[in-house]
């Protein structure tokens, strides 16, 4: 394997980790509004929670691009705030497959959290536990096999996130050439062939086992809560 | 004292509720399935919020509607007892009996050790909810409430989910803490034979209505309040002490103010306060004292007062000196023996109808020293004898 | 049996018919070429008849695409280097094959830039850049940024530019970077940035700084219609040849 695999494996498994970790605070938080709050305008964020699971992933890029790039509005803020630049950056890469991958995170956190007894907490609430102290305490726990599901799905979308990520960060060797990105522009290049098929390899090797590792997790996760 | 004075529209149940309770013991909240038994203790836990009133236990106010005061679930310090006992499945049993102990606030009184003790949960503490049968799941349950150091507990028909000999299993336990631990109890049940068993303090709760609240031997032998408990279960409840056994033929004999009872054996040493309740199903009346009879008991008392129900029933009250028997017998029976209020009539109670499920702990506060506590039965689910 | 011949004759002299008469023609070209060949594809549907439906991508793209068996008709490539590649593979029909036009590199700023800049050897890329980046097509496939290397490499600051490069997957997504303002700087044809007022022309690379700029064009291999035929002589008449050096381009 040579220095281009492995630039790009390396990449492709910072950006899944750094953007699954970053979806998932807003992802408990949009499920828990979706599922427990009585906020008016929920059938709305559901629409808009879901749309990149709906819409052309160039779509979403181009949409990124036009709000978050350096010239435009909120990119513009971070910028001259943060020092932070999104385009043509690893950090861009993390936000984009962060986008593609929230609906399914918020679908498998939200579900989870469907199932969770409230009688539970209720009961929780009866031995001394506030409201916030429940949610760390009882819920949280309780949705864990939901939550680590998500948490693999999101993952395994970052890996494979391609659209986005080339029309927003674009393609810059280490910095944002990701699996995918890579496997692309080999295909692009004169005899890039063999690459292609090497990276190819690489990319269904680290599928099989994200989802190898998600389907034991939850497994152990629902043994635990005696659920099986 | 505990004041509940409120009310609350639950769909088709209006609840209003105006009892006082007193501030030790075991206070019953009798009635049938749906009559409101549930949300009443529920709006004392603060899970269903009245409509209107007030709330009050001991020093503290719950709730005041005037006053805008509506304490949440937590800031009460009660401890609640599920009738699904509702263990944390991700924390094992020491884990959830610690739950409400890490978070109680003030000076513990309740200890851990005398708790697991209490409720014999030692070997229980490594294991997992989902691996215990539904009476150690109950026990836990118990034990988490009461670790909370609540001032106040709550159950909520905690036996109900039992099969027999499960609930035969923990009922021991009950009757046990209230006494252990001397914090004041809500007990909800449908189960008079529970309530018999458990109960200081008796609240019929019909249709929304508190309708009765007092002391449980006097509900239970006012006949106005039969129909409520049930024609098949209502009765008197007499509190005795054990005088003496036979072991050959296996009876135990009680005392009690107006005379003596002969029950099958009981496993208690003599001067143990008992309870015993007496459907009134099971009294006969006699004109004169019985003789040749299979019936052991006999005890004399006046005919107080005569209540005809429907069908071919009728309720006669007799007062046997210090204490009231009821006796459920037809209509027939009253004309023909010409009962009247004044009447001396001899009651009669067969012994086997006095069987374990109607002889219990006493609720009594014991004056004796501790060595005469009567211990726990050695195997969970011995009085469960022959019916 | 007869009457079954008969029959299915007539048959195929209708359809040959109706196919002679109004052919769909699918055409390959670089995305430089997109405005230029969609004025001229519509003159041609006019003129012919026929309906032509454009491809705009990369040559490096396209060409790949042939290979892997796109039902393409016509293929204009931005650099004789991806026509060679298909014509290696006998992808495409040699006598058809015609260099048609010729372009120039600029470098663009975007139109609020005020840099200026000489293109002379080892000029000041790092002071014109600054912390950021300069956007062309990926050396590494697309003709714009071979000739951008080229030229880059001929000027010696190549070393300078290969560390901030974007490299884009044609021209045009190159210049919508510098008509954005996500990049200060970026290297395109000539052509490109003549059809957007969002890019200003900084300046232009000398001819002799890179391989000359050719455009040819042939018919793909197996795909030797009529209506491609007569779109290919449409593309070396003197209408389109108007049409081209309208924008930017010249005619070989």
């Amino acid at each position: 394997m040579g220095g281009i695999e492995w630039d790009a494996l390396l990449l492709s498994l910072k950006v899944g980790a750094a953007s699954t970790a970053l979806c998932l605070p807003f992802a408990i938080g949009v499920a828990w509004l979706l599922s427990r709050s009585r906020l008016p305008g929920r059938a709305l964020l559901d629409g808009i929670v879901h749309a990149p699971l709906v819409l052309p992933p160039v779509v979403i890029g181009y949409l990124l691009l036009i709000s978050l790039g350096t010239r435009a509005p909120l990119g513009a803020w971070l910028k001259s705030t943060f020092g932070i630049q999104l385009i043509f950056t690893t950090e861009g890469v993390v936000v984009a497959a962060a986008v593609m991958a929230f609906p399914l995170m918020v679908r498998a956190i939200r579900l989870s959290l469907d199932s969770v007894d409230r009688g539970l907490e209720v009961a929780a609430r009866t031995l001394g536990a506030s409201r916030l102290d429940v949610l760390f305490s009882v819920t949280l726990p309780l949705m864990l096999p939901g939550i680590l599901s998500g948490a693999m799905m999101a993952f395994a979308a970052s890996l494979g996130e391609f659209g986005a990520t080339i029309t927003f960060a674009s393609n810059i060797e280490g910095e944002t050439r990701t699996l995918p990105l890579a496997i692309y522009t080999a295909t692009q290049t004169p005899d890039g062939d063999a690459i292609a098929l090497r990276l190819v390899a690489l990319s269904m090797a680290l599928a099989v086992a994200a989802i190898t590792l998600s389907e034991w997790l939850h497994r152990r996760t629902q043994r635990w809560l005696g659920r099986r | 004292m505990i004041e509940l004075n409120f009310g609350r529209k639950l769909g088709a149940l209006d609840l209003q509720v105006d009892v006082t309770l007193p501030s030790r013991g075991v206070s019953a909240l009798f009635g049938r399935s749906g009559a409101g038994k549930s949300s009443l203790i529920n709006a004392v836990a603060g899970i269903v919020r009245p409509d209107h009133g007030r709330i009050r236990v001991g020093e503290r106010v719950f709730y005041d509607h005037d006053s805008g005061t509506d304490l949440p679930i937590e800031a009460r310090g009660i401890g609640y007892v599920f009738q699904d006992a509702r263990l944390f499945p991700h924390l094992s049993v020491a884990g959830n009996l610690r739950y409400g102990l890490k978070r109680a606030r003030g000076t513990h009184t309740v200890g851990w050790d005398s708790v697991v003790e209490v409720l014999g949960l030692d070997h229980l503490l490594d294991r997992r909810p989902w691996n215990l049968s539904g009476g150690e799941r109950q026990r836990v349950a118990i034990g988490r409430a009461l670790l909370r150091q609540p001032s106040l507990l709550l159950m909520d028909e905690p036996l109900a989910s039992l099969d027999a000999p499960r609930k035969a299993e923990v009922l021991p336990y009950i009757e046990r803490l209230a006494r252990e631990f001397a914090l004041p109890v809500l007990y909800v049940s449908h189960s008079i034979e529970e309530v018999t068993r458990l109960a200081d303090h008796l609240v019929i709760v019909s249709e929304g209505r508190t309708v009765a609240s007092g002391e449980l031997s006097d509900i239970m032998s006012r006949p106005e309040h039969a129909p409520l408990i049930g024609r098949y279960e209502a009765g008197s409840v007499l509190d005795c002490t054990v005088l003496q056994h036979n072991d050959d033929y296996a009876l135990t004999t009680l005392r009690f103010a107006d005379g003596q009872l002969r029950v099958p054996r009981i496993d208690l040493d003599p001067g143990a306060p008992v309870r015993v309740r007496i459907r009134a199903r099971d009294v006969a009346l006699a004109l004169s004292r019985p003789m040749d009879v299979s019936i052991v008991n006999k005890l004399p008392g006046r005919v107080q007062q005569i209540t005809p129900r429907d069908g071919p029933y009728a309720d006669v009250t007799v007062d046997l000196g210090s204490r009231t028997l009821r006796a459920l017998i037809t209509r027939e029976s009253c004309d023909r023996l010409g009962l009247q209020p004044g009447t001396p009539v001899w009651t009669m109670v067969k012994s086997v109808a006095l069987d374990s499920r109607s002889v219990g702990f006493s609720r009594r506060p014991r004056s004796a020293s501790p060595a005469q506590a009567p211990d726990l039965p050695q195997k969970p689910g011995a009085p469960a004898e022959a019916d | 049996m007869k009457r079954v011949r008969l029959l299915s004759a007539l048959l195929l002299c209708c359809l040959h018919a109706t196919l002679a008469r109004a052919d769909t023609l699918v055409v390959f070209a670089a995305a430089s070429l997109t405005n230029a060949l969609q004025d001229i594809g519509k003159d041609f549907e006019a003129k012919s008849g026929h309906t032509v439906k454009f491809s705009f991508a990369a040559s490096s793209a396209l060409a790949r695409q042939i290979e892997a068996g796109a039902q393409a008709q016509v293929f204009l490539s931005a650099d004789e280097q991806w026509m060679d590649y298909l014509a290696a593979r006998k992808l495409i029909v040699p006598a058809s094959r015609v260099d048609l036009l010729g372009n120039s590199l600029v470098l663009v700023t975007p139109a609020d830039s005020r840099a200026t800049v000489t293109l002379k050897p080892g000029f000041d890329l790092a002071g014109l850049l600054g912390d950021g980046r300069l956007a062309t097509g990926d050396p590494a496939h697309v003709p714009v940024g071979k000739y951008a290397k080229d030229a880059l490499t001929h000027l010696g600051v190549w070393a300078v530019a290969e560390p901030k490069l974007v490299r884009a997957d044609s021209v045009r997504a190159a210049l919508v970077l510098v008509e954005r303002g996500e990049v200060p700087a970026g290297i395109v044809y000539a052509t490109d940035a003549a059809v957007t007022p969002r890019v200003r022309i900084a300046a232009s690379f000398p001819a002799d700084s890179h391989a000359p700029i050719t455009y040819p064009a042939a018919l793909v291999a197996g795909q030797d219609t009529p209506a491609a035929r007569a779109f290919i002589e449409a593309l070396r008449g003197s209408q389109a040849a108007a049409v081209f050096k309208r924008y930017g381009f010249s005619i070989k």
